[in-house]
């Protein structure tokens, strides 16, 4: 971890997001006080709970946390009742409160009943819920997530997706939450930090994310883009968001495609640069369409895969490049077939090569 | 980072700081009762004078260590020894782990059983039962051989080198091996194997090419651990050997010691080198153990028995016949030695006798080593499983700056042989004023039992915290719960089977354990593994049997009773 600063506002899920090794899951468990900091201080809620400065450093289990666990850490040895009983046990709360608070929570995520199953009995889902009233029984001030979703296939995945976010905008609670799913990342969360090798690249809200990425990681690691070398042809001055216009080169030469100037980006007329688009931002059609000039390429389907609701294409533009797009089933696709590609100008963002 | 951030005071981590000292203690006790006695052994190496005169130091035990043409065969042949062993007991013990882990054999469960109990067969009575059958005069099988014409006299003789290496591959070589490569080849995941099958491989091809190039690093693994219990040996020699003058170091250090005039300079110095000589061998292992990765096996993959088709009855047949040879033969004949009126002549008019339980269980000796053998057994396993655990834990578990010294020291009673460990307890008990009242009691012995079951004790619960993973503890952490906390309500319940079989395991080695209490045991606290050998010095060898047998029973109960604990256990992970 390297000069990361982050800030997590209550009742919010807040993502960190990023490719395995950048830092993500390091970060989660120096929060949750499993990893010592080399530097920096951690505060919850107005409390300091490790400061390397101060040389302050308050062991996990004071630090009032809850956290689900990638292999969720259920205790074979206990029972699902023990299981979530145990913080409670430990907090000194009177047995029949706990009974209470058991059932309650085990309502909430649709396990009420299996108190007294043995906890290995229960399958991938069940499990996960489990791990989930655990660590909700005892309100915590925080509700750390390490990638709990990976060990559930498809379908489950998507059903606890939408249920934990259900479940954390009736509680309120405040969540941090490590993915390398982008997915889980964008539709679950409030705000998004993207981390890179211990760094952390770019952080709010998804959609602001996805459609404004600060930088090329940010980009590339969120979503599909398509990208395309060129040479900056003319850019109109004064404005801030200004229409950049690019010629590409190689075997695209001769066309040009007009966008945006990415955040930040330094560009200069003459010098080299870099298209990029969503593929679902390229509005395809057949190749006698009709389009004025400067926003649209031409290219042959390669290939054609049906994928149910709608096809995968692969289109190859020119002799160079191969982009794969997803097009509406809605219409007749064949291979060999030529289309036309609209890059619409409010979507295409320009970046120094 | 974590030593450093350890020492200074938090206001917070009280029970960060409890851990550290805990640590500190168990390290530093680990390190007195390991560590120093191996220093001891060093200087000593170093010291010539006769004992009782004052010190003085000179190279005369290292010219005699090296020099010397009895003790540098005594070098030779320990050398010997081992190369053969390995040689002989690698190849059977593979094959034998992947007919019983990977194969259709038919009972191989109970098969496995046998050779688990046969582990826990004491050498020393297995060597007795031997000496029945293949003693060169009187030996069963001798004169059965004899009786076929143009035979003179039987060709087989126990005291020699190849009775010797016989009685180690069929005692400890063989089933260490197939107990401890069993379960690991059972444990491959079966799509290796598979995908060569779907390839075109046939079952032999597949086993030679896949299965043990794959399971190759705990092959090595074993082969180390096997090498290095060989060099140890020595019960086995005290008996076989000595009739014929064959020393292996142990035994040679053993006569060194029990002279009128000891010569502890030439017994430290050839310590020292057999010392030397395994310090690679546990470097080598702690590497491979450290890097392997524990991953808790699920039921996920489906282990396809391979059909051994009309290879079925001979494999049974042959891996059966070495149940019988490890474990029935010993049983059978340790048993009949005991009611034989002299000790291995079958041809004597009226050979069987009840007198020597009679005598043996009418002996006030017999009952007080009894009285010790169970006190120390018990008092072993306990501080065993306390100790062993707790070192397991720190080098597993915590941050402890001394966690990788301490994994190391653990592994460090593997290299120094058992009699030189208690000739070393011996001077530190002796030496050191406070300890001094433990001489003569069982604590002692005790202490020496946990010391040499320290390699295998801490290796085993290691492995098993490791296939805990740690995230059932960091949940616990996570959930409110102190390290102290965590450690009883989590750790320990999850570990409670291995610890119990570890328990087991040692229970029975402290009831059998001769090398390591042949120096330290007074007539106060003489257990029946020491009283077994008096026997034998004295020549009394019917009394001895039975001793042995009574030994060897408790043993079989105990591994009958670790294996129950073990299947529970697998169970419950």
């Amino acid at each position: 971890m390297d000069r990361a600063s982050l800030e997590v506002r209550r009742g919010e899920v807040f993502t960190l997001l990023g490719p395995s090794g950048c830092g993500k899951t390091t970060t989660l468990r120096l929060v949750a006080g499993l990893e010592r900091p080399d530097a920096g201080e951690i505060t919850l809620r107005g409390r300091m709970v490790a400061s390397v400065p101060r040389r302050v450093f308050l062991a996990p289990n004071l630090r009032n946390l809850g956290m689900v666990f990638q292999s969720y850490a259920i205790w074979p040895h206990m029972t699902v009742f023990e299981n979530i009983a145990y913080p409670l046990t430990l907090r000194g709360v009177k047995r029949g409160v706990i009974r209470d608070k058991v059932e309650r929570v085990l309502g909430l995520v649709g396990l009420e009943g299996l108190e007294a199953r043995a906890a290995t009995l229960l399958s991938g889902g069940q499990m996960q819920r489990l791990a989930l009233c655990r660590a909700l029984v005892y309100e915590p001030d925080l509700l750390l997530l390490d990638e709990p979703f990976s060990n559930l296939d498809a379908k489950l995945r998507e059903q606890m997706r939408i249920e934990l976010k259900l479940l954390q905008r009736r509680l309120g609670i405040t969540v941090l939450f490590v993915t390398h799913d982008q997915i889980e990342a964008l539709s679950l969360s409030d705000r998004i930090a993207v981390m890179q090798r211990g760094r952390v690249e770019q952080v709010g809200p998804p959609r602001s994310l996805y459609e404004h990425p600060a930088s090329g990681f940010v980009r590339d690691f969120l979503g599909q883009t398509v990208i395309l070398p060129g040479r900056v042809a003319k850019l109109a001055p004064g404005e801030p968001s200004a229409a950049v216009t690019v010629e590409l080169n190689g075997a695209l030469i001769g066309s040009t495609l007009a966008g945006r100037g990415a955040p930040g980006a330094l560009l200069s007329a003459g010098a080299n640069a870099h298209v990029a688009i969503r593929p679902e931002d390229i509005e395809v059609m057949p190749d006698d369409h009709p389009w004025p000039d400067g926003h649209a390429l031409t290219g042959v389907i390669e290939a054609l895969l049906f994928v149910g609701d709608r096809y995968e294409a692969r289109v190859a533009l020119g002799g160079e490049h191969s982009i794969l797009l997803l097009v509406s089933r809605a219409r007749e696709w064949r291979e060999g077939q030529r289309l036309r590609l609209a890059f619409p100008p409010e979507m295409v963002s320009v970046w120094p090569a | 980072m974590a030593g450093l951030t350890q020492a200074i005071a938090a206001p917070g981590p009280r029970r960060i700081e409890l851990q550290s000292v805990l640590c500190t203690v168990v390290l530093a006790l680990v390190a007195l009762c390991v560590v120093f006695p191996i220093v001891l052994v060093v200087l000593q190496s170093f010291q010539v004078a006769a004992p009782g005169q004052p010190a003085a130091y000179g190279l005369d035990g290292w010219r005699a260590a090296l020099g010397e043409p009895g003790l540098r065969a005594a070098l030779v042949n320990t050398f010997t020894v081992t190369v053969v062993r390995q040689l002989l007991s690698l190849p059977l013990a593979v094959l034998i782990a992947w007919l019983l882990a990977r194969t259709d054999l038919p009972g191989r469960s109970w098969i496995e059983f046998g050779f688990w109990a046969a582990f826990f067969l004491p050498s020393f009575t297995v060597t007795l039962s031997w000496v029945l059958l293949l003693d060169p005069d009187y030996g069963l099988v001798n004169a059965l051989v004899a009786k076929l014409p143009f035979v003179g006299k039987g060709p087989f003789n126990i005291y020699s080198f190849w009775g010797i290496v016989w009685v180690h591959v069929i005692t400890g070589s063989l089933t260490v091996k197939v107990i401890l490569l069993t379960p690991a080849f059972r444990n491959m995941n079966a799509s290796f194997e598979e995908a060569s099958r779907v390839a075109g491989g046939s079952t032999l091809r597949t086993a030679l090419r896949i299965t043990v190039p794959v399971m190759a690093p705990v092959i090595l693994s074993v082969l180390l651990l096997g090498t290095m219990v060989s060099l140890q040996t020595f019960e086995v020699e005290q008996v076989l050997g000595l009739p014929f003058r064959f020393f292996v170091f142990s035994t040679m250090i053993y006569d060194l010691l029990i002279t009128r005039v000891p010569r502890y300079d030439a017994a430290t110095a050839l310590a020292v080198l057999v010392l030397a000589a395994m310090l690679p061998l546990v470097l080598g292992q702690q590497r491979l153990t450290r890097g392997r990765r524990y991953t808790t096996v699920t039921g996920q993959f489906q282990n396809q028995p391979h059909r051994l088709g009309r290879w079925r009855a001979p494999a049974s047949a042959f891996v059966l016949a070495l149940v019988l040879i490890v474990l029935g033969v010993p049983v059978v004949f340790a048993l009949l030695g005991t009611f034989m009126r002299l000790f291995g002549f079958f041809s004597i008019a009226d050979p069987w006798t009840l007198d020597n339980w009679k005598t043996v269980l009418g002996d006030d000796q017999f009952l007080g080593s009894l009285r010790n053998t169970l006190v120390l057994a018990v008092g072993t396993a306990a501080v065993t499983v306390v100790v062993h655990s707790l070192i397991a834990y720190i080098a597993v578990r915590t941050r402890y700056a001394g966690r990788r010294l301490l994994d190391f020291i653990s592994w460090l009673p593997f290299t120094v042989p058992g009699i030189i460990l208690g000739l070393a307890l011996l001077w530190l008990f002796l030496g050191v004023n406070f300890l001094r009242p433990l001489y003569g009691t069982t604590a002692l012995l005790i202490i020496a039992g946990v010391i040499s079951g320290m390699p295998l004790g801490v290796q085993v619960i290691k492995s098993g915290l490791m296939q805990l993973g740690g995230e059932l503890e960091e949940a616990s952490r996570i959930a409110g719960a102190s390290w102290w906390t965590t450690y009883r309500r989590i750790v320990l319940r999850l570990m409670a089977p291995t610890l119990m079989a570890v328990a087991m395991i040692t229970f029975v080695g402290a009831a059998r354990n001769i090398s390591n209490f042949a120096l330290l045991s007074t007539s106060a606290n003489r257990p029946l593994s020491i009283l077994q050998l008096d026997y034998v010095a004295e020549r009394k060898f019917e009394e001895a049997v039975v001793v042995a047998c009574i030994i060897m029973l408790i043993s079989l109960a105990g591994a009958l009773f670790a294996r129950l604990l073990g299947l529970r256990g697998s169970s419950v992970g």
